[in-house]
């Protein structure tokens, strides 16, 4: 009859010691987020003012911040900007990294280990050391100063990654079904089509979602090759357009920040496990 | 299985000769018709787009880099002439580059120390399920799934030398005076606050990596072996140094190796905060890199310090290799 009851106790106090435990990491890691959210939603007069509790509004919020982005800066082309970049770039990886991913995983290709090893790498090949001959390079195909040459660029971010994770995917698709398609008479490219892939839906959406968020997490490439304000992508354009000289239009700044920011920061929310599992090789499924 | 399939190679060309030499009097199906050739003709035909998109925008530039390194090149000028160590020995004569290779250093280890503090907490807390369990977990891993060069804004913000959210509480708690007292800190403006500064964004924005990294290893330590090792009459500690951590150790040095492979490299927090300095007190060698190379436009001096990062990386790339080789996927 207590023994119930003294469970059920010593499993709420489990659960108020963890919150209690965890509240300062919450803090932490939402605490720019929030402050960010206010000052975007904030009036200037309310903004910059030192004599009141700042976390919260003192002044009626306004959305004036974020119309002003689209009526004042290039902030609406930024945005088209980088949906399209990362559609090219999805495009590339997925007819790049789907095809490789595959090969290595399932055609018994000599070496295929190291060779998917080898490709992995190159994901660690940083951008700082590439971007000085890459920007050469770009000027060799007259891709300077335009989004192109960022959908030149970043699959060689997104295909060593995407290669390396649908590697593993395919993997994990059985292989009864593609050899019993052979046998039906198939060729390779047919069970490829006809078995893998629509078995595959999975794995590709992810890459595609890799696609799109490793890309917005550059900043180098965007910053060296883009100079034109309206051909950046949000990435870049934020931090380095919305900044005149040395005044900063910080509620503006913050309502581009957080409009591109969170949505993507959600998304990648979703993937992040089959993030760690790619980079730690499959493990802690 | 690595061993077989590369054993393939060579027995499949003597299998080629071998066909060859028959081919003339019987004519049987010739090899590149057998199912074997059409298998590989297919892989390689799959794996080309990949392997040549990285060969030619990583492995080629990687290599003209090096020459970049040893050439006069600059941004206006095509001909650029060769010039040999010339732009290894400048940045070995100068101060700052010296500045920079400290503070790279210096901003790696620091950083990678909290990470690891900070990692290693929250993975515990979040080991067990609890109620809210994911929806904290969630909100945890936010600061790394923020596109970077968004996130360094906020904190730009936070660390405003006048309306700093962060000086607001301080000086609430007591610890600084009022605005415009001596003890009043300008975050991005004093060399050594500075430097943490850059740090603590940087840990903000990775120490979720860290724990999700070490919760996916101990997650991954099957609970038979857990329970056959509590069965033995081993104690927590016991369990924790001799089962837990072996299994763990592989994935934990690839979280690291990573990590710390991404905060050397970064450029962004470092630029967007203070470009560098106050009087190069943030100065890491990407941003010397960036600005000798583009913004300077000397682009062959520009190389010749990102290279600098690679003999810095290479072992623990070759590490990480040695570690990704060793597992069975």
């Amino acid at each position: 009859m207590a023994s119930p009851r003294t469970r059920r106790q010593k499993e709420v106090r489990r659960h108020l010691f963890l919150y209690g435990a965890l509240t300062p990491y919450v803090v932490l890691a939402i605490f720019p987020i929030y402050w960010m959210a206010i000052t975007a939603l904030k009036q200037d007069p309310d903004l910059y003012r030192m004599d009141q509790f700042p976390l919260w509004f003192h002044l009626a919020p306004t959305g004036k911040n974020f119309t002003y982005l689209f009526s004042h800066t290039h902030y609406g082309a930024w945005i088209v900007n980088t949906l399209v970049i990362a559609i090219w770039v999805a495009v590339i990886t997925l007819l790049t990294a789907g095809p490789a991913g595959y090969a290595l995983a399932r055609l018994r290709i000599p070496g295929s280990e190291n060779l998917g090893i080898s490709v992995f790498m190159t994901y660690l090949v940083p951008a700082i050391i590439l971007f000085l001959p890459l920007s050469r390079v770009v000027a060799l195909l007259g891709l300077q100063d335009s989004w192109w040459a960022l959908v030149l660029v970043y699959p060689t971010i997104t295909i060593p990654f995407c290669t390396w994770l649908l590697m593993g995917f395919f993997k994990t698709v059985p292989m009864e079904m593609e050899e019993a398609a052979r046998v039906d008479g198939c060729g390779y490219l047919g069970a490829l089509i006809r078995v893998v892939l629509p078995v595959s839906i999975p794995g590709i959406l992810t890459a595609v979602i890799f696609a799109f968020t490793l890309s917005m997490q550059d900043f180098l490439y965007g910053l060296a090759f883009v100079a034109p304000g309206d051909q950046k992508p949000v990435t870049v354009g934020v931090p380095t357009e919305l900044i005149r000289g040395d005044v900063y239009y910080w509620g503006s700044l913050m309502a581009a920040a957080l409009m591109v920011g969170l949505p993507v920061a959600i998304l990648y929310n979703f993937f992040l496990d089959r993030f760690i599992q790619g980079i730690t090789g499959g493990v802690g499924k | 299985m690595t061993l077989s399939t590369s054993s393939g190679g060579p027995d499949a060309a003597s299998a080629r000769a071998a066909a060859v030499s028959i081919t003339v009097r019987t004519r049987p199906r010739r090899w590149f018709r057998s199912q074997a050739a059409r298998r590989l003709g297919f892989g390689y035909l799959l794996l080309a787009p990949a392997v040549l998109y990285v060969l030619l925008l990583v492995g080629v530039p990687f290599l003209f880099s090096i020459y970049l390194a040893m050439s006069d090149a600059t941004v206006g000028d095509t001909n650029a002439s060769f010039i040999g160590l010339e732009n290894f020995r400048a940045a070995f004569e100068s101060d700052v580059f010296y500045i920079a290779l400290r503070n790279s250093v210096l901003f790696t280890v620091v950083a990678a120390i909290f990470k690891g503090l900070l990692g290693t907490t929250l993975a515990f807390l979040l080991l067990r399920p609890f109620w809210g369990r994911k929806v904290i977990r969630g909100l945890v891993v936010i600061p790394f799934t923020l596109p970077i060069s968004i996130s360094v804004l906020g904190w730009k913000w936070m660390y405003d030398s006048q309306f700093s959210v962060i000086n607001w509480f301080l000086s609430q708690i007591g610890i600084i005076g009022r605005y415009g007292s001596a003890d009043w800190p300008i975050w991005l403006g004093q060399p050594l606050l500075a430097l943490s500064a850059c740090i603590a964004v940087n840990v903000w924005r990775n120490f979720p990596f860290s724990a999700i990294v070490l919760l996916a290893g101990f997650t991954s330590v099957p609970t038979e072996i857990l329970d056959a090792a509590r069965v033995d009459g081993t104690s927590f500690v016991q369990r924790f140094r001799h089962v837990v951590v072996p299994m763990i150790a592989p994935i934990l040095l690839i979280g690291l190796l990573f990590d710390t492979v991404f905060t050397l490299s970064d450029l962004g927090v470092v630029y967007l905060l203070t470009q560098g300095g106050p009087a190069n007190a943030t100065k890491t060698l990407p941003v010397l890199a960036y600005q000798v190379g583009i913004q300077a436009g000397a682009l062959g001096r520009g190389a010749a310090i990102a290279l600098f990062l690679f003999p810095l990386l290479l072992p623990l790339m070759i590490l990480l290799l040695r570690n990704l080789k060793r597992r069975e996927y």
